[in-house]
């Protein structure tokens, strides 16, 4: 009961005419943002931060989240027409989606698209709403060893995002090394300022995100154009799928929806990671497998509606405990901390209006996205005729104007151009930057909860052992570090050369 | 050298820093830790992640530098040209400093000609001025101008 009157509550605010407007722009910057290659949704996000300064918490995270998810939509609009994927976890939708389009079948292909995103999509806001809150209340018990243990776990889930853990873990470590810097929060020395005053308060998280992804993204970018691809064209009335194509649809689309939100709770690229495994499960359990990547809609149908279920999957985390499990969310949080609101236990029950505003927004948003995809499809394909040379020089001046506006101060820019240069690097050297990222993020937290234990046990390490959460929690991460390190050693493909 | 050996070297340089740095913070005591007792610990866990990485990270052939350099270019003529912009934002103001920014990109990078790279220069710096400046009241800088 009390679900539904939050519920209510949350549509009450959803349904302003402010929020819906913001619900409807993140939706719309998303689905550009999913549409275009080069850009994800971590810097179409990151991207958008500074429009929020103007807004209330609630608009901003309803307009992020719109973006996010947006973004998963759109993003096999380009698999299936250009067989380019906007995004990453469309690259599987190339595969079927671009031979459905070939045989002229496109219009179904994104109909299917659309439609098992927005199973999805609504299924896992429903998970989220039932779950989050249960996680959040059980976290509430949680003092600063419990806390420690979970931030060590998310540690060690983060280095489990990439493919190999031994090029992941490091780049942990160099966030809670960025982290460090500043004032320290328990003592007030300062540590690695060398009297800079514009790092007595740290790095700020908009300058690194902003340069990381969006500027790291751009410069990797410039590498590699899509320009000159033919793209298929679709009319409205292609859109319909045939009977036969919606009932084998069905199946792939339900199974996507379990794939997507079990996976989505799941620290890392899990978008991505969901969409592959929906694509491996429908093929394992096709009676023929052979009609894949040869234009099966089972193939569009799973993938697209698992990265959706993940998308909403992935908020579970990330607002009950205030873990971002991806760098969408880790961008989210940064916006959520400008507006003065962290994510947490105390999350829900502190700011209820901001959690279920976003929830009914969600519903909202998949809504809104079913009616703009579909119609709009042309308008979206038409975007993809601005060629690259031209929009990076906009994207690199909102990057930069962005980040200025934060502070107004010019020495962001500076950190900004270092982190860009840095992410860019690191790509380019075979590392993942976004454990770096969400490592900075939570890194002061994790600090201090660290050294809060140990002053609470007058310096004895047992403490992490004497609370069954904490130990279970603890004992789950030696596993996953168990795990990682076997997994790494096994033989692997030589690295990039260069 | 192969790529992720030169990612380890950056890595270590980055741990052997914090370390170095890190000693001489109040390290305290277990029972209060001091402000360089948790970046002492991950440096040295840096230091020895980035050193098995080096060491893990075989070469089987050497990288073609001319090559590694040639895909390099563009990125660096950015990364230049995003330097020149922060370097000259304060003084010149947003107005200008966007307009050559952007034509720049446009004409070096993006290879457009001449009059057509300063068209779109002018149009997108004044098109982001009035987009931030106006619409989002940004106080952009507004250095020679008088706006």
């Amino acid at each position: 009961m009390d679900v539904l009157q939050n519920l209510a509550t949350g549509f009450a605010t959803a349904l302003t005419l402010k929020n819906l407007y913001l619900a409807f722009v993140g939706c719309l910057w998303g689905t550009v943002v999913g549409v275009l290659p080069g850009i994800g949704p971590v810097a179409g996000i990151t991207l958008l931060i500074p429009a929020t300064y103007g807004i209330d918490a609630t608009g901003a995270i309803i307009m992020m989240a719109g973006i996010y998810y947006g973004a998963m939509y759109g993003g096999s609009t380009t698999s299936i027409l250009m067989n380019i994927p906007g995004e990453s976890a469309s690259v599987i939708t190339c595969l079927d989606g671009y031979q459905m389009a070939l045989k002229g079948r496109g219009g179904a292909a994104l109909f299917i698209a659309a439609f098992g995103s927005w199973v999805g999509g609504t299924l896992s806001v429903i998970g989220l709403m039932l779950m989050a809150p249960m996680l959040a209340e059980f976290a509430t018990k949680f003092g600063p060893p419990e806390m420690f243990a979970i931030y060590l776990l998310a540690f060690l889930l983060l280095s489990s995002i990439g493919q190999d853990f031994f090029t992941t873990m490091p780049m942990v470590l160099l966030g809670l090394l960025l982290a460090s810097i500043g004032m320290d929060p328990l003592t007030g020395v300062l540590r690695f300022t060398h009297g800079v005053k514009h790092l007595y308060d740290g790095l700020g998280f908009v300058p690194v995100a902003m340069g990381a992804f969006g500027m790291g993204e751009i410069l990797a970018a410039t590498q590699e154009s899509a320009e000159g691809r033919k793209v298929q064209k679709v009319r409205l009335r292609d859109l319909l799928p045939t009977r036969e194509e919606f009932r084998a649809s069905l199946g792939p689309i339900w199974r996507g929806t379990g794939i997507g939100f079990f996976v989505g709770l799941l620290p890392g690229s899990a978008h991505i990671v969901s969409s592959f495994l929906s694509y491996l499960v429908e093929k394992r359990i096709s009676k023929h497998p052979e009609r894949f990547g040869k234009g099966a809609i089972e193939g569009v149908a799973g993938p697209e509606t698992a990265n959706n279920a993940a998308s909403g999957a992935a908020m579970i985390p990330f607002l009950g405990l205030g873990i971002p499990t991806g760098p969408p969310a880790a961008v989210m949080m940064i916006a959520l901390l400008i507006h003065g609101v962290r994510p947490g236990p105390l999350f829900i029950s502190e700011q209820p209006g901001v959690f279920w505003g976003l929830i009914a927004s969600m519903y909202i948003g998949n809504v809104i996205l079913l009616v703009l995809n579909l119609p709009l499809v042309s308008v979206f394909v038409t975007l993809l005729r601005v060629p690259f040379r031209l929009l990076f020089p906009i994207i690199l001046l909102i990057c930069l104007v962005g980040t200025f506006s934060v502070n107004l101060d010019t020495f962001e820019l500076i950190v900004l151009l270092g982190a860009g240069i840095l992410g860019y690097a690191f790509r380019c050297w075979g590392f993942e930057i976004a454990p770096m990222i969400l490592a900075l993020i939570l890194g002061p937290a994790a600090e201090i909860s660290f050294r809060q234990s140990l002053m609470r046990s007058g310096g004895s390490f047992a403490i992490f052992l004497h609370s069954p959460i904490a130990l279970t929690l603890i004992l789950v991460g030696c596993g996953l570090l168990a795990w990682n390190i076997y997994r790494s050693l096994q033989p692997q493909p030589a690295p990039a050369q260069g | 050298m192969n790529s992720r050996r030169i990612g380890s070297f950056v890595l270590l340089a980055a741990g052997l820093y914090g370390l170095i740095l890190s000693l001489q913070l109040p390290m305290g005591k277990w029972n209060e830790p001091g402000a360089g007792a948790f970046p002492l610990i991950v440096s040295l866990l840096l230091c020895l992640a980035a050193g098995f990485i080096f060491l893990r990270a075989k070469t089987p052939e050497e990288a073609d530098w001319r090559d590694v350099l040639r895909r390099q270019r563009t990125p660096c003529q950015i990364a230049l040209f995003t330097a020149g912009f922060i370097a000259v934002l304060e003084g010149l103001g947003y107005l200008l400093s966007a307009s050559l920014y952007a034509f720049a990109l446009l004409y070096w990078i993006s290879h457009y000609r001449l009059w057509a790279a300063l068209g779109l220069a002018l149009a997108i710096g004044g098109g982001s001025w009035l987009f931030f400046g106006k619409v989002f009241a940004t106080p952009l800088p507004t250095g020679v101008l008088p706006f």
